[in-house]
């Protein structure tokens, strides 16, 4: 297509990364600006749950069925960052039975495939789970990996020829004769992959049409536009476990209420969640009581919880949205239904329209229905293939089975790099050089964090979240410098430190939710390494100059002549 | 029948060591009891005495002259400055020839591997060279040595404004070892001449205007003396090692000298059992309670006791979600009954809970929330006695060598 | 070793072309289930003093260290995963890295637990397999070979049968099989007529394990001699295998049922008021703290609570120091002590250079506190063997430094390992005791 028409999407979460990919697969010429990394949002404060629908088979059977055609698509087209683990919901002895019917009847209904269990068969199945429950009914919930899922889109929607420009915000959004058309960004380090230490720039960004998918942000953007989009934010917050207790997504089975979910992530287990609504999105507050509700609430139903390490806290915020009059006072009561706004239909401001609402789970089926409408704004008849082409890393199976053999990595080094890179592993893990492993809490070798900063410049977090190193018990103690070193030489010195510097200060925030028992002791060691073995807390580089004469310089000295 | 001491020592790291030999100098029969190894293993081998008294100031040249500076809560201000020295004085006398930087008060600047230089008292004889002077130095790294990458730490060097020139090169350990070799391995492979002779020739052609070449602390594990001078012999230049870790092989042959002088000294060393308890007589200690796998815990006798089973890694000090305490006699750890007023937003600082411990009186007795001695013959050392940031201020090691050298004579003269 | 290939492919096509098991809510009996030890990845934080410590990792590099082989590789398991890396078995089962562990972290009952994980996935016909069930079986083949110690020692002393066992079976042709005795120890002791002592209050029941038994009586007798002289009444009941070889190969079957028969034959005595002792220090740590890591028979725990070393034992209940050191003997050789790796998990590695240097007329001297590099069978296989010696250079070393030429050590093993590096004559504490006491 000669001409393609120019579409910006805002937002690199995951509606944002679905709709770039489907509008650059539909032909159109496409660029994504996020203001963070990939899944800086909503996205990357997830528990990690692939609904099977079951959570919403009472309450919101339309979401529920929505749920579980995209499960299935996406063990299709995102095998390599689904596990599924299958899903329980437990019936308690104070839970009530007419509840528990209640959800077989709604997951029947929603051509959710669900068994029950008896008591005996749930702790065959899960021995970690609570010797006084009822029964349980299995469904085909599962664990997902939103970033990767994210990192993979984009990289999709790139070899599309969409441009995607993360640590670019938007500034201002252009508005001439009633129509928007463009944005205007802030590079945080100029554009193209991030440099620390790079100064930042400025750039118009002119376009056909303008896709506002930034979620809870939503509103923002909207006031940029002279728009009111109402979403109202709500708090959840999420407890990391250091090690999965559970290897099945456990739910309790009651109608609603807080800490009543466990899913098995990768390494961990994250407990989940409360449902608070909140003003901003970025400022509220992460208190206490909720890491400890988490605890406390969810250790009825695993009761070895109680005494587990936790390695992190983070809080994640739903943009829930409802049209306006609806007048719903609890945010659990609010839809997980999607909204597209129009905004030339609802607030005559043509070339815009916004996504509010929804779940991780139908992102795709989101980012369709929006690129079907954008399509309908330029009269594009094309077909949306998301849903049958699978995703960069989940193409080919036989990489997968062959990992054990290849690449000269042990078990389970070679599982895990192969479970994270899915296809693509053949391609990042041969290498000529030693690849050690970098990151040994969650076995990442070199070679995955050299392939990392290909894709992502100096920027460690956006290497996080593609590897998961630094995401095991010692929250980068032990490996942040090693992955900083990983930037020298093609990065000078001074842009390798800031860089180090910002991840350390990243893998702090979260912890200090988690500073009790085992973790407490971890960031003192981390902190004894850091500071008294390494002194990166008075790194002489950040002072002024120090009078190395006035130090003691030594007995087998040379030249000098120091000493007392 | 009852094992019985005049002094027990809980806990064998650096501050446990040195209350048990100052305690057997003193002439008294003593026993150590240690569980674990000691956090020795993970520490970079320096002896720290004081580098940063506040938070913002550049390091102090002389710590003694800093001491004013610190709180009244500060082990230092606890027992004062000749007890620094003294437990100096000991260190020195143990550790011999494995150690220098005695001839003076001031502190030395030491590169580490992350390329910073750090202040520190006294540093392990091999890497004496690495300090101070204006030669062109040469760091030596290994490709499959992730922590350590001597390029960087060069440039970091020159950013820190050394007043030599530093250069760094990657080169592959001349052992043809498997990427994931742990760094024993390495240093045990250089104990063979003919590795070590490989690793000369590698670098030889790298030396140019260097004057000195440095290398990760894993020069030999045991005799890093004859490596370096197998090295030096065939560069014609001074070869040293750089602190890093963990694993860091300096912090292990000081644990083994340590470990050899307590052996020489007669001290009783109980080691791989834990001391889960005590029992009391009135306000007194009679013994504390070994478990010895699945038993009924033994008691161990003794008229005095130093407890220095260290902080939070040593795990001397304990905590949940509810509150910080020191697990074997209870005593009291002042804190914040708010978890969340334990740390500060930021990584780095003066964290409350890097300074979380014992209180001592001014015999380093642990006292209760009101003053009142906890145990009239139960005295504390090292990092389980709080009111010390070690991490920022650089004195964990000062620290317990001071408290040990004095909770070990105290406890001895109280015979 | 590609233990999981099936399982992944199962598990794959699955997601792909079906729905989820769930339907068919296949689910193993709990009884088929390995053992969860993810949750002992929690005390890690990565200080690697269990690398720093383990003496394998020093020498070879295949071994990953257990810090990887421990907690990593636990805490990167999912309940379907069950590939485990060969690397496991090179890990001798010194346990070493329990006592590094600031943290406790159960080390060896994870590398245990994932060896006989991958011993299960190994081809019962291959030639390590076979070896190592030989090995780990010593004690089986003792008893025939014992029926005509001469004709054994004999055979196995042979060049061709160790140029056989290399070639065949890949046990190294270095070392010399420790001879058999011509009378075994329980056949002295029923010689004897049992116990000389009865006792209704201090009585124990001796493990004596197979070596002590077949090879090395002496150090049995002299244990019954001794306790006999304290005035306790000595059982022994029948016995097999401690099951150390068999957890250090991974042939967790035949260390259940060896185990089992231990456990259920000497609770039986500990209902009757008897404690359990041991000569050999590997045999009290599998009594103590392997056997409850890995089995859960009904009276496990009560046996772990009544196992005691045997000299621990006599200090504890008796005045063994004071006894000592009103005595004295003479014309002893200055003694090279080395203390067994698992006598150091269990607070012992002191104890005989405390006791022996009350003694008059004996010099003692520990000779470090390395690995002796044997590590009960390790040692024996082929292609371990100069690492084993290398391992144990350090102890070689500090050897003949020491002034005397007689070793002293309470593991059998080990024994071996000092008198193979160095020609010494080995001695086990208890004899030493024995010529003290009786």
């Amino acid at each position: 297509m000669v001409d393609a028409p120019a579409v910006l999407v805002i937002g690199g979460g995951s509606t944002g990364c679905g709709i770039a990919r489907d509008l650059a697969m539909r032909g159109f010429d496409v660029t994504l600006v996020e203001k963070g990394n990939l899944t800086n949002g909503t996205t990357g404060r997830m528990h990690g749950l692939l609904h099977s629908g079951g959570r919403y088979a009472v309450s919101d059977q339309a979401s529920a069925k929505e749920c579980i055609k995209e499960n299935r698509v996406l063990r299709d087209i995102a095998s390599h960052c689904v596990e599924m683990t299958e899903g329980l919901f437990i019936q308690r002895p104070e839970d009530s039975d007419a509840y528990f019917q209640e959800k077989l009847q709604g997951c029947r209904e929603c051509d959710i495939p669900a068994t029950v269990l008896s008591a005996e068969e749930t702790k065959a199945k899960e021995p970690a789970v609570a010797g006084d429950i009822e029964r349980s009914i299995a469904v085909p919930d599962g664990a997902i990996d939103p970033f990767r899922l994210c990192v993979a889109n984009a990289l999709s929607a790139q070899r599309h020829g969409a441009r995607i420009e993360t640590h670019a915000e938007v500034t201002d959004v252009l508005v001439e004769d009633d129509t928007v058309v463009g944005c205007v960004v802030r590079h945080d380090t100029g554009p193209g992959k991030r440099t620390h230490r790079t100064p930042g720039t400025t750039e118009e960004i002119r376009a056909d049409y303008v896709v506002n998918a930034t979620g809870a942000w939503a509103g923002q953007i909207g006031d940029l536009a002279g728009v009111d989009i109402e979403v109202r934010p709500s708090k959840g917050a999420m407890v990391i476990m250091n090690v999965r207790q559970v290897d099945t997504v456990i739910n309790r089975c009651r109608p609603k209420g807080d800490a009543d979910i466990i899913v098995p992530h990768e390494t961990t287990a994250i407990l989940g969640t409360t449902d608070e609504e909140v003003d901003d999105p970025e400022e509220y507050p992460e208190e206490q009581w909720e890491v400890d509700l988490m605890i406390e609430e969810l250790s009825e139903l695993v009761p070895i919880l109680r005494e587990s390490r936790t390695i992190r806290s983070f809080w994640g915020v739903r943009p829930l949205y409802e049209p306006p009059g609806t007048g719903t006072t609890d945010p659990t009561d609010i839809t997980r239904d999607f909204f597209l706004l129009d905004h030339k239909e609802r607030d005559g401001l043509a070339g815009m329209t916004s996504i509010v609402g929804g779940k991780f789970t139908t992102y795709r089926m989101m980012a369709e229905r929006i690129t079907d409408h954008v399509c309908e704004q330029f009269g594009i008849r094309a077909d949306c293939r998301t849903a049958d082409e699978p995703l960069p890393g989940s193409e080919d199976f036989e990489v997968l089975r062959d990992h054990m053999e290849a690449f000269g990595l042990r078990s389970p080094i070679g599982r895990r790099s192969t479970q994270r890179l899915g296809s693509r592993a053949e391609k990042v893990l041969t290498t000529d050089g030693p690849n050690p492993v970098l990151c040994e809490c969650e076995a990442v070798t070199r070679a995955e964090i050299q392939d990392a900063i290909d894709q992502s410049g100096t920027d460690l977090n956006a290497v996080r979240i593609r590897t998961r190193a630094s995401m095991g018990n010692c929250q980068g103690g032990l490996c942040c410098h090693r992955m900083a070193n990983e930037l020298h030489p093609e990065h000078e010195e001074p842009t390798v430190r800031t860089a180090l510097d910002e991840l350390y200060q990243e893998r702090w925030k979260g912890q200090r939710h988690a500073l009790w028992g085992e973790q407490l002791s971890q960031a003192m060691l981390n902190h004894v390494l850091h500071g008294t073995t390494m002194n990166r807390d008075h790194d002489p580089a950040r002072q002024e100059t120090l009078d190395f004469d006035a130090f003691d310089t030594g007995t087998d000295r040379t030249r000098d002549s120091n000493g007392d | 029948m009852a094992i019985s001491e005049d002094v027990v020592i809980v806990g064998g790291g650096l501050a446990g060591a040195i209350s048990a030999l100052s305690a057997a100098k003193a002439g008294v029969s003593v026993r150590l009891i240690s569980h674990k190894e000691s956090t020795l293993r993970h520490a970079s081998g320096l002896i720290d005495v004081l580098g940063y008294p506040t938070e913002d100031d550049p390091p102090v040249v002389n710590p003694f002259d800093a001491l004013d500076a610190l709180p009244d809560s500060h082990p230092y201000s606890v027992v004062g400055e000749a007890e620094i020295r003294e437990g100096l004085a000991l260190f020195d006398e143990i550790t011999g020839d494995l150690y220098a930087g005695d001839h003076t008060d001031r502190n030395a600047l030491v590169p580490t591997q992350q390329g910073t230089v750090k202040p520190t008292a006294r540093y392990p004889r091999s890497m004496a060279t690495g300090i101070g002077n204006d030669r062109a130095m040469l760091l030596v790294g290994f490709e499959s040595l992730p922590d350590f990458d001597a390029p960087l730490a060069a440039d970091h060097l020159e950013a820190v404004g050394v007043p030599f020139a530093s250069r760094g090169v990657t080169v592959r350990f001349p052992a043809d070892l498997r990427a994931d070799a742990k760094l024993t391995r390495f240093a045990t492979a250089l104990e063979r001449e003919e590795t070590t002779t490989a690793l000369a020739e590698t670098i030889e052609h790298h030396i140019d205007d260097a004057e000195r070449v440095g290398f990760p602390a894993l020069l030999g594990r045991d005799d890093c003396g004859s490596v370096r001078s197998t090295l030096e012999s065939h560069l014609g230049i001074p070869v040293f090692e750089l602190p890093g870790g963990p694993p860091s092989l300096p912090g292990l042959r000081l644990a083994d000298r340590l470990f050899e002088a307590l052996d020489s000294a007669g001290v009783h060393l109980s080691t791989g059992v834990p001391v889960v308890g005590h029992e009391t007589e009135g306000d007194r200690i009679s013994s504390v309670l070994v478990d010895r796998g699945s038993h009924t815990p033994q008691p161990y006798h003794a008229s005095e006791f130093v407890l220095a089973t260290g902080g939070l890694v040593g795990k001397g000090i304990d905590s949940d979600r509810n509150g910080v305490h020191e697990p074997i006699f209870d005593c009291h750890v002042p804190h914040p009954e708010d978890r969340y007023e334990w740390f500060l937003g930021e990584a780095f600082g003066d964290h409350p809970f890097a300074r979380f411990g014992v209180v001592p009186d001014g015999k380093l007795r642990p006292v209760d929330t009101q003053g009142n001695l906890e145990y009239e013959n139960l005295r504390a050392a090292g990092s389980v006695l709080g009111g010390a940031n070690i991490a920022a201020e650089k004195s964990g090691s000062g620290i317990s060598l001071a408290t040990g050298a004095l909770a070990g004579r105290l406890a001895a003269e109280a015979i | 070793m590609s233990n999981d290939q099936n399982t992944d492919r199962d598990r794959l096509s699955n997601e792909r072309t079906s729905e989820v098991a769930t339907a068919e809510a296949t689910v193993p009996p709990s009884d088929e289930r390995t053992t969860d030890l993810r949750p002992g990845a929690d005390n890690c934080y990565k200080c690697t003093a269990c690398d720093t410590s383990c003496p394998v990792a020093a020498v070879d590099d295949e071994f990953p260290g257990p810090k990887f082989q421990g907690p990593e590789q636990w805490r990167l398991k999912r309940s379907e995963d069950t590939d485990i890396d060969e690397s496991i078995m090179s890990c001798s089962n010194c346990m070493r890295c329990d006592s590094a562990c600031p943290s406790g972290v159960p080390l060896s009952q994870m590398h245990n637990t994932a060896r006989g994980e991958y011993v299960e996935g190994m081809s019962k016909l291959s030639r390590e397999y076979v070896r190592n069930r030989i090995l780990a079986n010593y004690g089986r083949l003792a008893r025939i070979g014992s029926r005509v110690p001469r004709l054994t020692n004999f055979v196995m002393g042979n060049r061709v049968t160790k140029w056989l066992n290399e070639r065949l079976l890949g046990i190294t042709s270095e070392r010399e099989f420790p001879a058999f005795a011509t009378q075994t120890f329980r056949e002295w002791y029923d010689d004897r007529g049992g116990s000389k002592i009865e006792s209704e209050d201090r009585r124990v029941a001796y493990f004596h394990g197979d070596y002590s038994n077949f090879n090395t009586p002496e150090v049995a007798k002299a244990l019954v001699r001794v306790f006999e002289s304290f005035g306790y009444e000595v059982a022994v009941p029948e016995q097999r295998c401690s099951g150390t070889p068999m957890f250090a190969n991974g042939m967790l079957e035949d260390a259940r049922r060896a185990a089992k028969f231990n456990v259920e034959t000497f609770s039986e005595l500990v209902d009757e008021g008897y404690d359990i002792i041991c000569s050999c220090t590997s045999c009290s740590m599998a009594l103590r703290q392997e056997y409850p890591e890995l089995f859960d028979f009904e009276d496990t725990e009560q046996v772990a609570t009544h196992t005691y070393e045997a000299i621990e034992y006599l200090r504890l209940h008796e005045d063994l120091d004071e006894a000592i050191g009103e005595t004295e003997l003479e014309d002893e050789s200055a003694l090279a002590y080395h203390a067994p790796c698992h006598a150091r998990n269990q607070g012992l590695h002191r104890q005989a250079l405390e006791l022996f240097r009350e003694l008059d007329g004996v010099t003692i001297e520990d000779v470090g506190d390395s690995c002796s590099g044997i590590s009960g069978t390790y040692g024996w296989k082929e292609e371990k063997y100069d690492y084993s010696m290398e391992i144990g250079e350090e102890m070689f070393d500090h050897m003949r430094d020491a002034d005397g030429t007689t070793g002293l050590t309470e593991c059998p093993t080990c024994a071996m390992q000092m008198e193979h590096g160095t020609g010494y004559e080995i001695d086990h504490p208890l004899e030493l005791i024995e010529k003290a006491v009786v």
